[in-house]
């Protein structure tokens, strides 16, 4: 009977804290849903910042974010294909395989205020990029470096070994084999990756606020150099600071909830993926 | 990740594989020239301070005392609080969700934890300057609480945005210990609860403290949204480690102090900057030694799980 | 892998290459205020929102590329322009000796574009309390901590919270000037620390028993209030337009734009802008004197 009961309390707290995280990520929706849902529209999406913030839209900090990803994009998916290639295939040694996954874990951990702080001195003041798009587009690259080559090392580590005898069976080169076999089968941990990555780096704040985004004014860059871009958390940072009318107020949670979408939306198009993912590395 | 196919050796020249070598060599080298950097321009003060810069309790830049004590107190503090706060709630749901839910709803939960993963942190800022500083301020009145500027206030913003890391990581430590213990469990009569007790908790305990280590060095590294909210007063030292009231109070995180205008005004002055930058090792050291011990458990965990 | 030392050897060398030849490459960095590149301002939280909606309009009516932020507060604006980043700097203080002796190179000019104050605000139960007025000693009690209670001053009982603006920020300098004299002789002391106006605004109204230093146009005396000065002469002074503009109230302070040298190109149109009928109507709007209004 106490054994019973015992199961029945565990059942219940454990119960209760998958309950509180739902409630937590529901009451965090509902509350910007709540706030921003009424200042969103078209005029909103598609206006530029009047007012310092109190009128006109988010348009090119839009732009801007969207400017900071595909620079993101375009560092991060051959460098982290790369490594995940070197990784899973040229290198044969398990203690330069493992060498590499450890320098991944500790960019990983590398906080993004350093990135930002790095970026400062290199990009602002040595190479005299001032703020530009180019330098956040580095940083955020190779910030999410690591989510998306540990996605890529998975995905190229669960193909099954049979395509690659095959293939090799067939009197394949090894060049052949990765062009033919694992590019392709790896080509959906790619996009997973990415995905996931960018997500986290559309929200970044730390890292692009002394190198890459200015609070008003910029448009689209024509060059690297005095370049920067608008992006949607540094004007959130900002107004959230500095915010001289209420106007402001119903605006910025417009943009905050703009933000949570394009996160949210990037995320669960790499759901499927990712789960699944999961799923063979448990039954494999 | 040690199974990788073996693939078929030759020597020829291949484009793929030099662009791979290419790629990988270039960010290693940023990487480390980074780490470098930070190390060269922080000189001036390790010059200036030596070994009171970690030792310091005072911070008075225009005096020109650098001590960051009072800041990895608050680095600490306010991560140890959302640890505190976050991990027997991930763990407990990373639990019901291995050992008590299945297919369709642990697949639920999983979309739920990716997405509480997503949300950024300037978001959780903006929650936090709004909600939460407000309801600290208010349920802590008897406290004799100057405002809902505290170190606590950061802690439970933390706890929320880490709930996430620990759960992904609790989980997959749960997920590794073998099924057919569990099975062998049950079969002996051991009720559910009693399995994921004795069973699956004990089996997976080395990588749950991995979880929560590396979480840790995730709450380490958050800037903007304890620097809404921790109240960024400098050196504040408790007078013992083991009150409340000091975390009612506010305080200043290393990150806090990166994130603010000092970072503006120190740079262009070697000494001041070097201090910031100093700031910044500090917080890279601690970060990678909570790696390290996470990964290292990790490794333990595994192989415990394999033998 | 026989060839890994050496394929990162070479890898060193082409990344030095290409890091070497940027670096050469700065000489131009400095963007000439007419080369076509947009126009940068950085600087006061305070001049940003008239200066911000006239590059608004300026961009939209002139097709001007126009930039602005407000990174590092009047401090981050006169070492921003002093470095050559930017071309216009906003102040919400004079330039001092020590900026121009750490930028040499740069011919510091200040074009005052409007009027306003610091004013000391208190939360909404303070002022109900009755405290209304401040003298300067009193504050610096506060500053020093040898004032920690609002009874001290003559309130209810209940601990001052006082939210000390962070160090670069020309309220807290026009502050301490105000003080001591001089900024520099104000003590070394440890405050929860507030950045912008509205965050500034934010907590205090929040915050039972705050006191800080705010621009006076955002004291709104709804949400927070700001305190009389008790002059030696024992009168009360409020940081009222007529009271900023005779002078009476003593922590004044101009609004400047900062150039190096003569303006040139659109950095001239954007003063002639804001120190024309139109601008100075923005500068009004948003709470601070135009300079029309400070020689009445």
């Amino acid at each position: 009977m106490k054994r019973k009961f015992f199961d029945l309390l565990f059942r219940t707290a454990t119960c209760l804290c998958v309950v509180f995280s739902c409630a937590v990520l529901l009451a965090i929706i509902g509350f910007i849903v709540k706030q921003g849902s009424s200042a969103v529209s078209r005029a909103f999406l598609t206006g530029e910042i009047t007012g310092a913030g109190a009128s006109g839209g988010i348009f090119y900090n839009l732009v801007g974010t969207g400017i900071l990803l595909a620079t993101t994009f375009l560092v991060s998916a051959p460098t982290a294909l790369s490594i995940a290639l070197l990784h899973g295939v040229y290198l044969r040694n398990y203690r330069h395989r493992e060498k590499i996954t450890i320098l991944l874990y500790i960019l990983n951990g590398i906080p993004g205020i350093l990135f930002g702080i790095v970026g400062l001195v290199v990009f602002v003041q040595w190479f005299g990029w001032g703020k530009s798009w180019l330098a956040g587009g580095i940083l955020l690259g190779f910030m999410i470096l690591p989510t998306v080559s540990v996605t890529l090392i998975e995905r190229i580590a669960s193909i099954p070994r049979k395509y690659i005898e095959a293939a090799a069976g067939l009197g394949l080169r090894q060049s052949e084999i990765v062009r033919s076999v694992i590019l392709p089968q790896s080509a959906g941990g790619l996009a997973t990756g990415l995905l996931l990555g960018l997500a986290r780096a559309a929200g970044e704040t730390a890292p692009i606020m002394f190198t890459a985004t200015i609070f008003a004014g910029a448009t689209i860059p024509n060059g690297i150099r005095e370049n920067p871009v608008l992006s949607l958390p540094y004007h959130i940072f900002i107004l959230a600071q500095d915010s001289y009318s209420p106007e402001v107020n119903s605006r910025l949670w417009a943009a905050a909830l703009v933000l949570v979408i394009l996160v949210f939306a990037m995320s669960i198009v790499a759901l499927p993926a990712r789960l699944k993912i999961h799923e063979e590395a448990d039954h494999g | 990740m040690g199974k990788a196919a073996k693939l078929p050796k030759h020597n020829r020249f291949c484009a793929i594989k030099a662009a791979s070598w290419f790629f990988t060599s270039l960010a290693f080298v940023a990487v480390t020239a980074g780490l470098i950097l930070l190390l060269v321009e922080s000189i001036p003060v390790w010059r200036h301070s030596g070994l009171e810069f970690i030792t310091g309790r005072n911070w008075f830049y225009r005096a020109r005392e650098f001590g960051a004590l009072p800041m990895i107190y608050g680095s600490l503090q306010v991560a140890v609080i959302a640890i505190l706060i976050a991990a027997p709630i991930a763990v407990g749901a990373a639990i019901f969700g291995t050992e008590f839910l299945s297919g369709r709803l642990r697949i639920g939960l999983k979309i739920v934890i990716e997405l509480l993963a997503g949300i950024p942190s300037v978001i959780y800022g903006l929650l936090g300057i709004l909600l939460l500083r407000n309801w600290v301020y208010d349920s802590m009145e008897s406290l004799d609480i100057l405002s809902g500027d505290t170190l606590l206030t950061a802690g439970i913003l933390l706890a929320v945005m880490i709930l996430p890391t620990i759960m992904t990581l609790a989980d997959d430590a749960l997920q590794s210990v073998p099924r057919a213990q569990r099975m062998a469990a049950r079969s002996l009569g051991l009720t559910a609860t009693e399995t994921a007790i004795n069973i699956s908790l004990r089996g997976a305990f080395p990588g749950l403290i991995a979880a929560v280590l590396l979480a840790m060095g995730r709450a380490l590294g958050e800037t903007i949204a304890v620097f809404l909210v921790v109240g960024r007063q400098d050196n504040q030292l408790p007078e013992s480690l083991f009150s409340f009231q000091p975390l009612v109070e506010s305080g200043q995180t290393l990150t806090s102090k990166l994130g603010g205008s000092e970072t503006n005004i120190a740079y262009g002055e070697p000494l001041h900057w070097g201090a910031m930058l100093g700031l910044g090792i500090l917080l890279m050291i601690m970060v990678t030694a909570l790696t390290f011990a996470g990964l290292g458990l990790q490794n333990l965990a595994r192989r415990k799980n394999e033998t | 892998m026989p060839n890994f030392p050496l394929s990162v050897f070479r890898i060193c060398t082409l990344t030095a290459i290409l890091l070497s030849s940027s670096c050469s490459d700065n000489s131009n960095r400095r963007p000439g205020p007419d080369s076509g590149l947009p126009l940068k301002i950085n600087g006061s939280t305070t001049v940003n929102p008239p200066v911000a909606e006239a590059a608004e309009i300026l961009r939209s009516r002139e097709g001007l590329q126009i930039q602005v932020d407000t990174q590092g507060g009047s401090s981050g604006g006169i070492s921003t322009l002093g470095e050559g980043l930017v071309q216009l700097g906003m102040a919400s203080r004079a330039i001092r000796a020590e900026d121009r002796a750490k930028f040499p190179d740069c011919d510091f000019r200040e074009i005052r574009i409007g009027e306003d104050a610091v004013a000391l605000i208190v939360s909404r139960d303070v002022w109900e309390s009755g405290v209304t007025s401040i003298s300067k000693s009193e504050m610096k009690g506060i500053y020093e901590g040898s004032i920690t209670n609002w009874n001290q001053l003559g309130g209810e009982d209940r601990k001052i919270a006082f939210f000390n603006k962070e160090p670069g920020r020309g309220t807290w300098e026009v502050f301490a000037n105000w003080a001591y004299g001089d900024h520099h002789k104000s003590p070394q002391v440890s405050f929860p620390e507030v950045g912008g106006n509205e965050e500034t605004r934010n907590k205090v109204s929040t915050t039972r028993g705050a006191i800080s230093q705010l621009s006076s146009s955002w004291a709104d005396n709804e949400s927070v209030f700001a305190l009389g000065i008790e002059t030696e002469t024992d009168e009360t002074v409020f940081p009222t337009g007529a009271n900023i503009v005779s002078r009476a109230y003593p922590m004044s302070r101009p609004l400047h734009l900062l150039t190096n040298g003569d303006p040139v190109g659109s950095a001239k149109v954007m003063i002639d802008f804001i120190l024309g009928e139109e601008g100075q109507q923005l500068v009004r709007k948003h709470g601070y004197l135009a300079l029309a209004d400070l020689e009445e």
